[in-house]
């Protein structure tokens, strides 16, 4: 009876001990950044694949702008230069820097794995942004925000098939740099979006490595040898920008469609707006959804982000073109 | 640590080339390098960023991240360094790098090979590839700059048709279609997680390409046909044989490189090592060795790769932007450029 009695005892005590290291632990759930302030002060560091494209330049002009709003950050870029190797580098100086925030487009995924390691077992929150390292967000890495190559593209060859050669009829790709992950997903997307209509037939695909010159060479010698090729698919706007020069060196009517919706004169909004292409589909940067997500870790001392946050394409048609001209 | 390191191969190498007299410019090119290296070591530490006192530059984290990252295009300006000592130059390394990696990552992962057979396959591809272009070169007299130009073009397409314009991602395991999990070791550190592997092999390779070059009859063979073609074959120097040799060290140096690029970064794409070629040429230059042919050093070479990647590393620690790092290079390069010039002057060799 008695040690009947001590047990029950003993089990309250030790229920109400576990109950309370839960409401503990619940209770005391780690900012992710300890240092966390409203007021302080913070660099946040950014690991871009590759200043030399276009769209990563886009991508930086809107990050710095974004943390220029932020009076307390201050926005540190540094360029990979399309080298899994410098980059690696460039993630481990970040380390030893100390950065509050890691934000990174890694160049290849794998590659940057174990630096992205590396940054968490820091103590570094990393953001990816655009392009993911391997692993689970929130595990592997803090969260990652972006767009999804393969769906843009898909998205894309929807619209092709839907719109613009309902009819049917001859298609051409224009790839990006082979092997690269964008440029893989983007023509599997493309691909897998005409399907819809059995009457397309996709007669040629070349590469052009992201680059217009190669784009227009490609494209003059695909309207050589297929004279009736009705609609392009460039996987970027540079690249649907060369092709264009190509169309009207042949004097030939084509449908272009770009990706990415780069704004600017050269970009891909205000060509169709113009009416020489026929539709870009944007790949959103999402600059501003990553340094929003950096207010609330480093200023709001969050315990936990969206693990994964993937920004929507816009359809840029005749229709939207002039009005998005402005933004 | 990469400091002692070099004061170790300089041991190794016998005296300077006897010079007619003493030139005290000779001796700072001749050491251009690790005077460069010492210059931009105590620019570092001068003006690192500093945390609670201890200076960014110095902390061990940060001289691994240092030459873990020039390891690569240092095994490679390596070989070239035999390449350019017979005013030859070889275009292709890059391209080659990459064509290991993939060869490398597509033989393990879809391929089924062992690790060895597939390190053995891909460094006797490397030599093979530098063999016909020396071969190429010698036996047609082409410029070697056209031929390993023709070679660059040639292994990225080899690359992209071995990979199938594919990314080959390398993972780990036993059972097929997985890499040994040992092979990874290249992308870690030893000793207490303070040295990279892929140093270690690029030290390695350093020391035995001082020794060969410094105490062989095949390194006297390397200067005395970049020295004086003519005079070399007179006295009787197998010309054809050193200059077909030399590539082949740079195509063995490029493979060594790729199997170092795949298991760093688990990885193999035709893409890899990308200009390359470029950065290890500039080291070589760097390092003293004139493109003229008949002198250099491997100390200087490895000096110079590790000064390059110094610099780097404290630009960026002070957020300077890539375009001053690139300003910066240009400048050093000129500056070894005529440092050699003015010495070569002197010495009545003006070309």
């Amino acid at each position: 009876m008695r040690t009947k009695t001590g047990s029950r005892v003993l089990r309250a005590a030790l229920m109400a001990g576990a109950s309370l290291c839960i409401a503990g632990s619940a209770y005391a759930a780690e900012p992710l950044v300890k240092a966390c302030a409203k007021d302080g002060q913070f660099v946040i560091g950014f690991s871009q694949a590759n200043n030399a494209e276009p769209y990563r330049q886009h991508v930086n002009d809107e990050l710095t702008a974004a943390a220029k709003e932020v009076p307390g950050f201050t926005l540190q870029i540094a360029d990979g230069a399309g080298n899994v190797n410098t980059q690696t580098s460039q993630v481990d100086n970040f380390i030893t820097q100390k950065v509050d925030i890691l934000l990174i487009s890694p160049f290849e995924a794998a590659p940057l794995t174990p630096a992205v390691k590396r940054a968490m077992d820091a103590g570094i929150p990393v953001i990816e942004l655009d392009r993911k390292t391997v692993g689970d967000p929130g595990k592997d890495y803090t969260a990652f925000i972006g767009g999804d190559n393969f769906k843009i593209a898909q998205e894309a060859g929807k619209y092709t098939a839907s719109k613009l050669l309902p009819d049917g009829g001859e298609a051409a790709v224009l790839e990006g740099l082979p092997s690269s992950t964008p440029a893989v997903e983007r023509l599997n997307g493309f691909k897998e979006g005409v399907k819809g209509n059995s009457k397309i037939q996709i007669v040629a695909e070349q590469a052009a490595d992201w680059v217009p010159d190669k784009a227009q060479t490609a494209f003059a010698a695909m309207l050589q040898a297929h004279p009736d090729i009705k609609v392009l698919y460039a996987s970027n706007d540079m690249m649907a920008a060369g092709a264009l020069l190509a169309a009207k060196g042949a004097g030939k009517d084509v449908k272009i469609i770009g990706t990415d919706g780069l704004p600017g004169p050269a970009g891909g909004i205000e060509a169709v707006a113009k009416g020489d292409w026929a539709a870009t589909f944007t790949y959103p940067t999402g600059a501003k959804e990553a340094i929003d997500m950096s207010k609330k870790i480093l200023l709001d001392c969050a315990t936990s982000v969206d693990t994964t946050v993937t920004v929507d394409t816009t359809a840029i048609t005749a229709e939207n073109a002039k009005q998005l001209m402005g933004k | 640590m990469s400091d002692q390191k070099i004061s170790v191969a300089t041991s190794l190498a016998p005296a300077a080339p006897q010079k007619h007299r003493v030139d005290p410019l000779a001796i700072i090119v001749r050491f251009q390098s690790l005077i460069g290296l010492v210059l931009v070591a105590i620019g570092g530490v001068i003006f690192s960023p500093r945390r609670h006192g201890e200076i960014l530059f110095l902390n061990p984290d940060n001289i691994a991240n240092i030459v873990r990252a020039v390891s690569e295009t240092g095994i490679i300006a390596i070989g070239m360094t035999f390449v350019i000592i017979t005013a030859g130059i070889d275009l292709s390394v890059g391209a080659v790098l990459g064509l290991s990696s993939v060869v490398t990552a597509s033989m393990m992962i879809s391929g089924g090979f062992g690790l060895i057979p597939t390190i053995l396959a891909v460094l006797a591809m490397g030599i093979v590839f530098g063999v016909v272009q020396g071969t190429i070169s010698t036996r047609f007299r082409l410029e070697p700059f056209i031929v390993t130009l023709a070679g660059l073009q040639a292994a990225r397409g080899l690359a992209l048709i071995v990979s199938g314009n594919q990314y080959i991602n390398i993972s780990y395991g036993d059972g097929p279609g997985l890499a040994p999990p040992v092979f990874a070791v290249l992308g870690e550190r030893l000793f207490d997680n303070t040295v990279p592997v892929a140093t270690i092999v690029f030290i390695i390779f350093a020391a035995i390409a001082t020794i060969v070059l410094n105490t062989t009859r095949f390194g006297r063979y390397v200067y005395a046909v970049g020295g004086n073609e003519r005079a070399a074959r007179i006295s009787g120097v197998p010309v054809s044989m050193v200059k077909i040799s030399v590539y082949a060290i740079t195509g063995f140096a490029s493979a060594i490189a790729g199997i170092v690029h795949a298991g760093q970064f688990n990885f193999g794409s035709a893409n890899d090592g990308m200009g390359y070629e470029l950065t290890a040429i500039a080291a070589v230059v760097i390092g003293g060795t004139s493109l003229f042919g008949g002198a250099g050093s491997m100390v200087g070479t490895v000096a110079g790769t590790i000064m390059l990647g110094a610099l780097a590393n404290i630009l960026q620690l002070n957020n300077i932007t890539p375009a001053t790092q690139l300003l910066a290079t240009a400048a050093i390069i000129v500056l070894a450029a005529v440092l050699q010039s003015l010495v070569r002057r002197r010495e009545g060799l003006g070309r």
